[in-house]
């Protein structure tokens, strides 16, 4: 078997993805209050306030819940001398190799809710694709770009 | 020769210039036709406002040619140009990845080439590259020699550039019948029917289709011959167009090589020469489109490091047109070593099988429900799409396939045209396996491997394979080795 990337996610990281998921949902509560709203002006079946609530509460429980749970519960990475080693998904689970020497640069990113937790997007780009490590202690994500970027120096070869 | 001093492009290009300004104002001025003609004495003044417009452009093209200069000069090729705004372009030789030369119908007449200079610039699309429009072979060549004596250092004199030249090698040339053969069974037929459909519809407006077909009902009910006829009539003159048109893009095509390069030069009406350093190619790819594969024809393309984002035709180049499959990997492999191009392929276990066909038939499931309930009888037809389905998804299924040769992936799979990539290692980027919870279930996985192309990406994914298998590939790939590099112990079919 080979060995799989054992690094996880921190557990603030599983707390702020629930925190943009409560912010995403603000968008079907909206709609589905809208469509609540109408019903009861118009006199619309019952069944339509049922099914507009069905939609929110199943919409929000699913952004909220499970999957950033299941997402977090499946990520992995690990940042070896040689390669940089992914493994995510929910349904479909994906492992993906970016060796170092492929490396152009890595990048960090916050966003606020990111920034309150003290957290960091890391994007590592090779000349054709972009790989994302959604978050990561912002120390350990500096010291991560540091390190990558130490790394991939030293072979500049070919492309 | 010297060329340090300032020179200017061809008056031609002030033609041309004029020409291409006045092509990119046909749609405004159409508008300006259709929407402003309603006032009283607005024709005359229409017919001011365009002769004004015209003789603006003409001059702008004029004064445009006037300022535009161009220098070798310190190892550098200097561009100045601009009529308000004045800009300056230096391009140090060294720093060209490309030279292509082309003839168009402006250049043919007066001997004169048309050079497009393409930098390594992943700054912007337009910056990336300059366009010399009309100068003179002679003018093309110093600039040509200047950059190849940049690139191979000072201690190389002409001498030997010269000898460097006459080294060519012609690895292929096509034939007449070749190029027939390309031509008929090039999938350009399609993007010309479809081009004379749209071209059609857009006169809508103009012809009362319905007041034509109104007429010609009664005609029609009992003219579904001549009605096929018409179709078919339509369908060989789109056929024709885009036979001619291949023909002439194609003809004489040519691939060439130096010591460092690929060279492809092609093209009857106008010429383009095409150069592809051998240190900058990605991947090859052999793909074989459904009319060409049962005769066993293939179309060989290189993918290439750098050009433009505008031209996209530099990163994917084809290098044989169409050649027999069997005959590919003789025609290349002296020339390109590194590449195995005719290995055995491991395939996708026969478990697979059911995964690729539910794929296709889910797709076009709703497609053939919804006629059966809407349309009957005549809905029943859309069974036949189930078939289609069938036979295609057996198509992926049987194509499905890898290989591994020292430093080379090579991944086969079907859209609807097979292709076939390799890679080296050291060009793929990076690695991707997957495995959904109904592959785990019957161990399938799913290998995705990308390279470079151009400024974009490129490379291939197989569906369905043996996880093994797979793994054995994200093995290969890792650098850390990971635990153990045992070599795979099975039997390839061909």
């Amino acid at each position: 078997m080979i060995t799989e990337p054992h690094k996880r996610i921190p557990a603030r990281g599983l707390l702020a993805w629930r925190i943009s998921g409560t912010i995403h949902s603000v968008f079907p509560l909206l709609l589905s209050g809208g469509i609540i709203a109408l019903a009861i002006l118009f006199d619309w079946p019952i069944w339509v306030i049922g099914a507009a609530l069905m939609f929110f509460s199943a919409y929000a429980y699913f952004l909220i819940t499970v999957i950033p749970a299941l997402r977090w519960k499946r990520w992995r990475y690990e940042v070896r001398e040689n390669e940089i080693e992914l493994k995510r998904g929910i349904f479909v689970i994906k492992r993906t190799l970016v060796p170092m020497i492929r490396v152009q640069h890595v990048d960090t990113r916050q966003g606020p809710i990111l920034r309150k937790y003290r957290l960091a997007t890391v994007t590592i780009s090779t000349a054709a694709t972009v790989h994302e490590i959604p978050a990561l202690d912002v120390e350990e994500a500096e010291e991560l770009r540091f390190f990558i970027s130490q790394l991939a120096r030293v072979a500049d070869d070919d492309v | 020769m010297m060329m340090s001093n300032p020179k200017r492009l061809h008056p031609i290009s002030a033609v041309a210039n004029f020409l291409k300004q006045l092509k990119e104002l046909i749609v405004p001025f159409l508008i300006f036709v259709v929407f402003g003609s309603r006032g009283g004495n607005g024709e005359v003044f229409q017919l001011v406002i365009t002769a004004g417009v015209v003789i603006a452009v003409f001059i702008i093209g004029v004064l445009s040619w006037l300022r535009y200069t161009y220098r070798v000069e310190e190892g550098e090729l200097r561009i100045e140009y601009g009529i308000l705004v004045r800009k300056k372009r230096y391009i140090p030789l060294e720093r060209i990845q490309s030279l292509d030369l082309s003839e168009g119908l402006l250049q043919r007449p007066f001997g004169l080439v048309k050079m497009k200079v393409e930098t390594a610039g992943s700054s912007g699309a337009g910056d990336a590259e300059a366009v010399l429009t009309a100068i003179s072979r002679k003018d093309a060549d110093y600039i040509q020699q200047a950059f190849s004596s940049a690139k191979n250092k000072p201690s190389e004199n002409r001498n030997e550039l010269e000898s460097a030249a006459t080294r060519r090698k012609v690895i292929y040339k096509i034939s007449a019948g070749e190029l027939l053969l390309l031509a008929s069974t090039s999938g350009g037929v399609g993007v010309v029917i479809s081009a004379v459909f749209a071209f059609i519809f857009q006169f809508e407006e103009i012809i009362p289709y319905e007041k034509v077909f109104a007429g010609l009902e009664g005609f029609m009910a009992n003219g579904i011959i001549f009605v096929s006829i018409l179709v078919f009539i339509g369908f060989l003159l789109a056929w024709i167009i885009a036979l001619v048109g291949t023909m002439l893009k194609y003809a004489g095509f040519t691939l060439k090589k130096t010591e460092k390069e690929l060279i492809i030069t092609r093209g009857l009406l106008e010429k383009r020469q095409i150069t592809i350093p051998l240190h900058r190619i990605q991947a090859i790819q052999i793909s074989e489109n459904l009319i060409r594969q049962p005769i066993g024809l293939a179309t060989v393309y290189i993918e290439s490091a750098g050009g433009s984002l505008e031209d996209s035709e530099s990163a994917r180049v084809m290098v044989l047109p169409i050649v027999k499959r069997s005959r590919v990997a003789g025609l290349l492999k002296s020339h390109l070593p590194d590449y195995e191009l005719q290995p055995g392929f491991f395939k996708a276990p026969k478990r697979a099988l059911n995964r690729y066909i539910w794929r296709g038939l889910l797709v076009v499931m709703p497609f053939t429900i919804a006629p059966i309930i809407f349309f009957r009888p005549w809905g029943y037809f859309s069974l036949l799409l189930l078939i289609i389905s069938i036979v295609w998804s057996y198509l992926k299924y049987k194509d499905a396939g890898w290989d591994i040769s020292s430093h080379q992936l090579a991944l086969r799979y079907r859209g609807i045209v097979r292709t076939t990539v390799f890679m080296r290692k050291n060009r793929i980027q990076s690695l991707t396996m997957s495995e959904s919870f109904f592959q785990k279930r019957r161990s399938l996985a799913t290998i995705e491997a990308v390279a470079m192309s151009g400024t974009g990406g490129t490379g291939g994914t197989v569906l369905d394979l043996d996880r093994n298998d797979v793994y054995a590939i994200y093995k290969w790939y890792s650098y850390t080795g990971l635990n153990g590099n045992t070599p795979l112990q099975k039997e390839k079919r061909p």
